[in-house]
């Protein structure tokens, strides 16, 4: 323990874990690789009065404490934390990544160009594909019913935010571990929005009627004959925005499309926010009004048909784009349980490029689930934005097992006192796979609490998982009780993840817990097996499904749960990691 | 299975029940499938399909001699062979004279990472229907030797030998150690989060069958199988639904340890301070656990500090170790002659 005066708002920033697996981290541990970071359970508790001026008073739940830790902590360096050699694997993993990606005399122009105040000229691919976009929406779609002028709103508003930003590189911070430009290499096609033919995939889905209300985007527009939304009841609505008539013009459920690209204050931008905006042909409603609670889950789900990506052998050389979009409003008191799945149709390349809005209203609650199985050539890049109001609860559970690269901000942000905030994520990166998470939470106002746990796998060298989570704590969300815990399993030499935990805390009256560690399997739970007679291969597989179990059995559909759990024990099996025999997990 | 080499040098060091006083030129295995073959000393031939596939001097060896000593009597024994494999059988013809389970001898091992040596020469031999206790400070090396006898990865043998039931242990994976009817009740069990009891246990129990040649049990089977062990061990059910070790209790454990234990079905059981850490009511329960899974054809080597474990399960034997090494056997007076004085009484009656 010890005590500490900092002057200003004393941010406690930082937590920079970069490790891969083999070269870098056996240079400071022999076989265990159980390093980068591991500061379980911190407390931080902040006392003090002042205006701007604040004792801080750490207390470390292992009741470590190294001196001028704290200097190195408010310069944003957890990373420095115990393991002196952390830096050098931050440093190696940064070289790695900067000598990966540049060297293009573009590469250099676009640095010289992000480094000078004014951008200097136009993004000319960015206003390439906003054009593309922009045509890519039919003129009978910019109809007058009250949700399309919403929508053409949204258009004319994104385009301008669109333009002032810049395709990003990995000298933004938010894209410093994650790779975007390679689509600038690619020819984007938006999705046409007259209809695909669309296989028979519901059935697939498994998902019935009698368990869920359907609505299905196909590339991005909702597809009437898939959605199944009969039976709702209480003025309840799930359906296109498009679809909301003058009719119900001042009703509560026009009022509803208030929310419609107009997120919290202090909602992080991002340019795939307004591209989506921009490209937006349709928007899916899920509207719960005052106390209604939905008597089935909403499934929603996400087909990309793929129609004009290709690719040339193993080489993508076009991409389909789909920007699908969807609202989710429960009104104070109201219940929604909303399953997002994603899906395409087999082999094809293609870009969805999501928002999801949730405006969870006073005492309300809204759960979560989101399923991301994309095809492996896909893009998957996806907003949430909830706001919560006083009494309110968001619960999210995510599964990424699919794509490419599939980048995740999610960003949830505090509207009044007492909410309740639950992440649980879990993601598999195996060969040439990216997943991406950076999840934001900020808390403005008393006794909120919050949980995030998050889990990675990687399995394969040129895999690769990123994790960016930031919890604000200001200085009126007195008595905050946030906890946060990140865990990476890596499983094979050269496996990269970088994980990067910050809490900054501003009250001076809060419970923040967090932990990160990254690691290979445990070899005492190995042995364990092996000492009562099960074969290694059995172990680890038991071990790994069980890893990623912890988030997976927080599904709350079944028929999900399993769904998934075959996923990932099919990709672990194909990369040979594990044994898909065993019994764990069924 | 034996390796041929194996075979020979545990029947010329008198390992696996050969009894001392040998009676014939040469100990015979013929093709037939199971021979009778009185042995005295001289040269042990083993012969499979009329072809010798080894022989070996039988000396007066130094461990014969104090088997000798320890057993008191002889006895002929059972060679049985087949084309793949050798067994030793010993028929005991007097009382006290029972099959060899474990015999380790001069073991030495270094922790694997630093060289570290921790066990330095430990002789014991264990017969089916004994208990031993093992006793020793902290760091004697108590918990080394089960764990080197397990297989432990942290550990490399340097030295010796370990025979189970007539098999060279330091030939077998971990895994398949535990095919063989060995357990180790770990003094620290590890959790395993994730994984429930069930599936563990099942998958447990299953490895075991499948290296018997047994068929797996299905999931209902299984149930059914482990409910009795359960009901015998006066376990929850609700034990199962549990991940395994996840947090439980020091006594949750050391009892799961004993339901792992009876499932598995074990010929030998290492008890690692299965008393420790336990209430005296949660210590009877353990303790009367494992006097219930006694067998007449099993074994126990347990390892403990106190008095009070070796007086549910009576010890034929108590050993006390120092420095990696067996410095003193005895038998229950022994430990009470520790709980009276403590280590050094016992140590400085030693010379
Ligand atoms: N894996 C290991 N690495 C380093 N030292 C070890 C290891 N295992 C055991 N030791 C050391 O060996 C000695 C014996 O330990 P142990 O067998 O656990 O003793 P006991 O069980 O008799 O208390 C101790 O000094 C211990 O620190
Ligand atoms: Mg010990």
């Amino acid at each position: 323990m010890a005590m500490a005066a900092a002057t200003g708002s004393a941010g406690v920033t930082g937590a920079l874990a970069s490790s891969r697996q083999g070269a870098a981290v056996s240079r400071i541990s022999s076989h265990k690789c159980f390093v980068p970071v591991n500061f379980a359970a911190q407390r931080f508790r902040a006392t003090g009065k002042g205006i701007g001026n604040f004792v801080i008073r750490l207390e470390f739940a292992l009741g470590f404490f190294m001196p001028g830790l704290l200097e190195r902590w408010l310069n944003g360096w957890y990373g420095q934390l115990g393991v002196g050699t952390r830096a050098t694997i931050a440093e190696a993993v940064k070289s790695e990544a900067s000598g990966a990606v540049s060297g293009s005399l573009r590469d250099q122009a676009e640095a010289s160009f992000s480094l000078s105040k004014d951008p200097g000229g136009p993004d000319f691919f960015l206003l390439d594909l906003a054009e593309k976009l922009e045509n890519s929406v039919p003129s009978e779609e910019q109809g007058d019913s009250l949700g399309a002028r919403a929508l053409a709103e949204l258009r004319y508003k994104s385009a301008e935010q669109a333009l002032n930003l810049r395709w990003p590189t990995n000298k933004d911070e938010a894209y410093r571990f994650t790779d975007v430009r390679f689509l600038k290499n690619l020819d984007i096609a938006p999705t046409p929005a007259q209809p695909a033919s669309v296989p028979n995939f519901e059935s697939e889905l498994g998902l019935g009627e009698t368990e869920a209300f359907r609505l299905v985007f196909v590339d991005g527009v909702i597809s009437e004959s898939l959605s199944k939304v009969e039976g709702l009841s209480g003025g309840a609505y799930v359906g296109s925005v498009c679809k909301i008539t003058a009719d119900s013009a001042g009703s509560a459920l026009s009022q509803a499309l208030e929310y419609l690209g107009k997120p919290a204050a202090g909602t992080q931008d991002d340019l795939f926010t307004f591209l989506n905006g921009l490209g937006v042909q349709d928007a899916g409603l899920v509207f719960a009004p005052k106390g209604v609670q939905l008597s089935k889950p909403i499934h929603v789900v996400y087909y990309s048909t793929g129609r004009g990506g290709s690719k040339d052998g193993e080489e993508v050389t076009s991409i389909s784009l789909a920007t699908p979009r969807l609202l989710v409003v429960a009104e104070s008191g109201a219940r929604v349980e909303i399953i997002e799945q994603f899906v395409g149709a087999p082999d094809q390349v293609y870009w969805t490029n999501q928002v999801c809005e949730i405006y969870v209203a006073n005492g309300a609650e809204v759960s979560h689930s989101c399923s991301q199985e994309q095809e492996r050539s896909a893009v998957h890049i996806k907003q949430t934005h909830v706001s919560q109001g006083e009494k309110s609860t968001y619960k999210l559970v995510e599964a990424e097992v699919g794509g490419r690269l599939s980048r995740h901000n999610l960003q949830v942000i505090q509207l009044g006192s007492d909410t309740q905030t639950e992440f649980s994520t879990f993601s598999l990166s195996s060969k040439r796979q990216v997943q991406d998470l950076h999840s934001r939470l900020v808390l403005d106002h008393p006794r909120g609490i919050s949980r995030q746990i998050h889990k990675c796998i990687v399995t394969h060298r040129l895999g690769q998982a990123v994790f960016d989570g930031n919890v604000k704590v200001n200085r009126f969300a007195q008595q905050t009780d946030a906890g946060q815990l990140s865990r990476s399993l890596l499983l094979a030499q050269g496996a990269t993840v970088n994980v990067k935990p910050n809490l900054q805390i501003i009250a001076d009256d809060v419970k923040c817990t967090h932990g990160a560690a990254i690691s290979d399997l445990e070899e005492e739970q190995l042995f364990y097996f092996q000492a009562r007679g099960i074969d290694p291969l059995t172990a680890r597989s038991a071990l790994v499904f069980s890893f990623g179990a912890e988030v997976l059995q927080s599904f709350g559909n079944d028929y999900l749960k399993k769904r998934l759990e075959r996923l990932v024990k099919s990709s672990l099996a194909t990369d040979g990691v594990v044994n898909p025999n065993v019994p764990v997990g069924q | 299975m034996v390796s041929r080499s194996s075979f020979c040098q545990r029947f010329a060091a008198g390992v696996g029940g050969l009894p001392t006083s040998i009676r014939n030129g040469a100990a015979r295995a013929g093709d037939v499938g199971r021979a009778r073959v009185p042995v005295v000393a001289g040269r042990v031939q083993l012969r499979e399909k009329g072809v010798l596939v080894c022989g070996e001097e039988v000396g007066s060896l130094k461990t014969q001699s104090r088997r000798r000593w320890r057993e008191g009597s002889s006895s002929s024994v059972t060679v049985s062979t087949n084309a793949m494999s050798a067994q030793l059988e010993e028929e005991p013809a007097a009382k006290g004279e029972a099959r060899v389970i474990l015999e380790v001898q001069g073991l030495r091992a270094v922790v694997a990472d630093t060289r570290q040596e921790i066990l330095n020469g430990v002789d014991l031999v264990i017969r089916e229907g004994e208990v031993h206790a093992i006793m020793g400070k902290n760091g004697s090396g108590k918990s080394t030797l089960s764990k080197v006898l397990v297989g432990h990865p942290d550990y490399e043998v340097t030295g010796g030998t370990a025979i189970f039931k007539g098999e060279n242990l330091f030939d077998k994976e971990p895994e398949e150690r535990s095919h063989c009817g060995l357990f180790l009740s770990f003094q620290s069990p590890v959790e395993i989060p994730g994984v429930s009891n069930m599936d563990f246990l099942r998958m447990a129990c299953n490895a075991r069958r499948n290296a018997r040649g047994l068929e797996e049990l299905g999931p209902l089977e299984f149930y059914g199988f482990v409910a009795e062990k359960l009901t015998a061990l006066n376990m929850d059910p609700r034990f199962l639904d549990r991940n395994v070790n996840e947090g439980f209790s020091g006594g949750e454990k050391k009892r799961n340890e004993i339901l792992q234990l009876s499932v598995l079905e074990a010929d030998m059981a290492i008890l690692d301070e299965i008393d420790s850490g336990l209430d005296i009511d949660a210590l009877r329960d353990v303790a009367n656990a494992v006097v219930g899974l006694k067998k007449d054809n099993n074994a126990i080597l347990m390892i403990t500090h106190y008095q009070r474990l070796l007086d549910y399960i009576m010890p034929t034997y108590v050993h006390i170790m120092e420095a990696g090494r067996i410095v003193k056997t005895g038998d229950m007076s022994l430990a009470a002659q520790l709980e009276a004085g403590g280590y050094n009484a016992v140590q400085a009656m030693k010379m």
